[in-house]
């Protein structure tokens, strides 16, 4: 019995680890920025969800449609504004930039809310959801369909629309795309705002799960590079799987070895995985 | 020389004199914080902590030495939460900001680390967050620390629950593997084991472990009687929700050292409720000291004041150890720091944050931690006796 519920833990674990991942792994494949602004664009989100919460008492689900426009609208704009200027540059330059930035931003953020742990409770709390003696709780299963459901939604985006359609020419190969009458800068701003949608609104779902502070963000960056290279660079559906396939693992790990070699057993996992498929799990050479 | 030079070179000589003459009437406290990187937080607390208390002996005209008063400076100098940096930055605080004396940097792996600094250059060094015995049995005489060992949190709360909960037989302990939390973990399994309880779960979990439930699954496998844990605030306020949201039940669970703070009470809610703790101070706890802040009542009265927050055992420690300082030095009568240095190891004073004297290792040895637990959502004391606030209550869900 335990391994099922084990295996449930692992699941909607792995749901808000592709929530976490989406938007990064997006950003990195099309435009190869790493952006390590990321993690503290979904902490930012996880404050909006708590002050929401705390002053209006805006349920953190409701959050999420205020947070996704209002990143989007910075993404795009950090994105025309600074990152454009030198997305030509080595990806460490960017890489540098976008640190940089994280940096202005954690210790802004320091500044605002204070070092002080922050926890939105739901009250009445969400609950648990009991299948026979295994138990799940509902905020995370939440968060896992929302995390299907916008990567769905980004996924018929990318495949249907027409800027979907250029974002993926441009993934795919810059120069012809551009020749092609595809406006480059354009479609970078609307993918760096793109990520930037899902990290800020994959915070008021993590709000509810984690305690928030201003530097949380390193440790979801940590794991979003994990899932991205596990899924494969730049594949939407390749987040949910690297995202889904960390979780199940790090819950097996932890049930196996214990709970100290849990993350051990991931970067083990990484490791095989890029001897053996280098474009990740769901990844298409040619990409990169 | 000419006339002018020579009146220039008086003229700066005097101001570099008349400098002198005011920064030797300055007692200056050197203080190597991790003030940027993932210790940040404690360095602010640390950095409330310390200012408090030089606001307030300065207020009073300073610190008395022999016939007159001295003001106080602390010298703050970051060290990002890189342990070889806190060395260096507590020898460029000696060698080249010229203090008189020194806080220890954050926890006892740093404090360790740069004691020996002050050892080299002999200058009194007080620990405010170092609570590990092998920080202090190095055979140095300069180094005294605020905490008391590991095992004076473990031993009475053991003591109580098997005095007042005779059920309680299995006990699951789960620490964060880090040198505080997994050292206060393993006095835990002694104290447990020292009385005849079985441990039937002991594992580590890694730093920045953003899921527990596996863990947790397999502690509820195990029906525990008692759960203890140990991290800090986001460790245990993520530990305590999944505890919850498996639906996780047991006679007494214990967090430490989370509960101390209120974050952890609001962030946890409804389900703090009878979590027990013990840390070496508690803003509930009540003496009445000899030291510029007097009672306990008085200090998180001042720190209310001018940080519209309660202070936490870590916080009143950095303010204790100021306090400490001045005792000393007004003991002494001067700032010669041998002399300042016997004053500490034989002081032997109540104080705001309980009674002060220091074994023979420089570790404090006179202070009774207090044991409490969250009830209506609010702390109270359940030992020592004399400070006593309420009985335990068992039952978690």
């Amino acid at each position: 019995m335990l391994t099922f519920q084990i295996l449930a833990n692992g699941l909607v674990l792995g749901g808000l680890y592709a929530c976490i991942a989406s938007g990064f792994s997006l950003v990195w494949g099309v435009l190869n920025v790493i952006n390590i602004l990321h993690g503290s664009f979904i902490v930012l989100g996880g404050y909006l969800a708590f002050y929401a919460h705390a002053e209006l008492g805006v349920h953190p689900f409701l959050s999420i449609l205020i947070a996704a426009p209002l990143f989007y609208a910075a993404g795009y704009a950090l994105q025309g504004a600074l990152i454009n200027r030198m997305i030509a540059a080595p990806v460490l330059l960017t890489l540098s930039l976008t640190f940089g930035l994280d940096l202005m931003l954690q210790n802004g953020m320091l500044l605002a809310f204070t070092a002080d742990f922050r926890k939105l409770i739901l009250d009445p709390p969400l609950g648990v959801l009991a299948l026979g003696p295994v138990v799940i709780p509902v905020d995370r299963l939440a968060a896992m369909l929302l995390a299907l459901a916008l990567t769905g939604l980004l996924y018929l985006l990318l495949s249907r629309s027409r800027i979907g359609r250029a974002v993926v020419a441009v993934r795919m190969d810059r120069e012809a795309a551009a020749l092609m009458g595809v406006s480059v800068k354009r479609i970078n701003a609307v993918t760096f705002g793109l990520g930037a949608m899902m990290a800020g609104a994959s915070g008021p779902l993590l709000a509810t799960i984690y305690p928030i502070s201003p530097l949380a963000g390193t440790v979801y960056l940590g794991k979003a590079f994990v899932i991205c290279v596990l899924g494969g660079l730049g594949s939407v559906p390749g987040a949910m799987v690297g995202g889904i396939a960390l979780g199940i693992v790090e819950s097996f790990g932890a049930l196996w070895f214990g709970p100290e070699h849990a993350t051990t057993l991931s970067f083990l996992l990484l490791i095989v995985v890029l001897l053996v498929r280098p474009t990740g799990l769901l990844g298409r050479k040619g990409y990169e | 020389m000419t006339k002018t030079p020579r009146l220039l070179f008086t003229l700066v000589a005097g101001m570099l004199a008349a400098g002198t003459a005011t920064a030797q009437d300055v007692i200056r406290i050197g203080a190597p914080l991790p003030m940027t990187g993932p210790l940040s937080p404690e360095a602010v607390k640390q950095q409330r902590g310390y200012d408090l208390w030089a606001e307030l002996a300065n207020k009073a005209g300073g610190v008395k030495v022999g016939g007159k008063r001295m003001k106080v400076e602390i010298v703050y100098v970051d060290y990002q939460s890189n342990t070889p940096r806190a060395v260096q930055a507590a020898e460029k605080l000696i060698t080249q900001d010229k203090v008189n004396f020194l806080f220890s940097p954050f926890g006892s792996g740093a404090a360790k680390a740069a004691s020996s600094v002050s050892e080299k250059y002999q200058v009194p060094t007080i620990a405010a967050t170092a609570s590990s015995a092998q920080v202090y049995d190095q055979g140095y005489k300069y180094l005294f620390g605020t905490f008391t060992p590991n095992d004076t949190l473990t031993e009475p709360l053991s003591d109580m629950v098997r005095k007042q909960a005779a059920g309680v037989q299995r006990v699951a302990i789960l620490a964060r593997n880090d040198l505080f939390p997994l050292a206060i973990a393993q006095e835990m399994e002694k104290s447990a084991k020292k009385r005849g309880m079985n441990v039937v779960y002991f594992e580590k979990y890694a730093i920045g472990t953003l899921d527990h439930a596996s863990a947790l699954s397999q502690i509820k496998s195990q029906a525990p009687h008692w759960i203890f844990a140990t991290g800090y605030t986001n460790d245990l306020i993520l530990m305590r929700k999944q505890m919850g949201d498996l639906k996780i039940e047991a006679h007494v669970v214990t967090m430490i050292a989370a509960p101390a703070y209120q974050e952890w009470i609001d962030g946890t809610g409804k389900l703090a409720e009878n979590v027990t703790s013990a840390a070496w101070w508690h803003p509930a706890v009540r003496y009445k000291g000899k030291d510029v802040f007097g009672t306990t009542e008085n200090y998180v009265k001042l720190y209310q004041a001018k940080y519209k927050a309660i202070p936490d055992y870590a916080e009143a420690s950095a303010s204790a150890a100021g306090a400490i300082f001045q005792l000393a030095i007004e003991k002494a009568g001067t700032i010669d720091r041998q002399m300042v240095r016997d004053a500490i190891a034989s002081l032997n004073e109540m104080t705001f944050w309980g009674p002060v004297k220091f074994g023979p290792t420089g570790q404090i040895n006179s202070l009774e931690p207090p044991v409490f637990q969250i009830q209506k959502g609010k702390p109270l004391v359940l030992h020592p006796q004399a400070i006593r606030q309420g009985a335990l209550q068992l039952g978690i869900k």
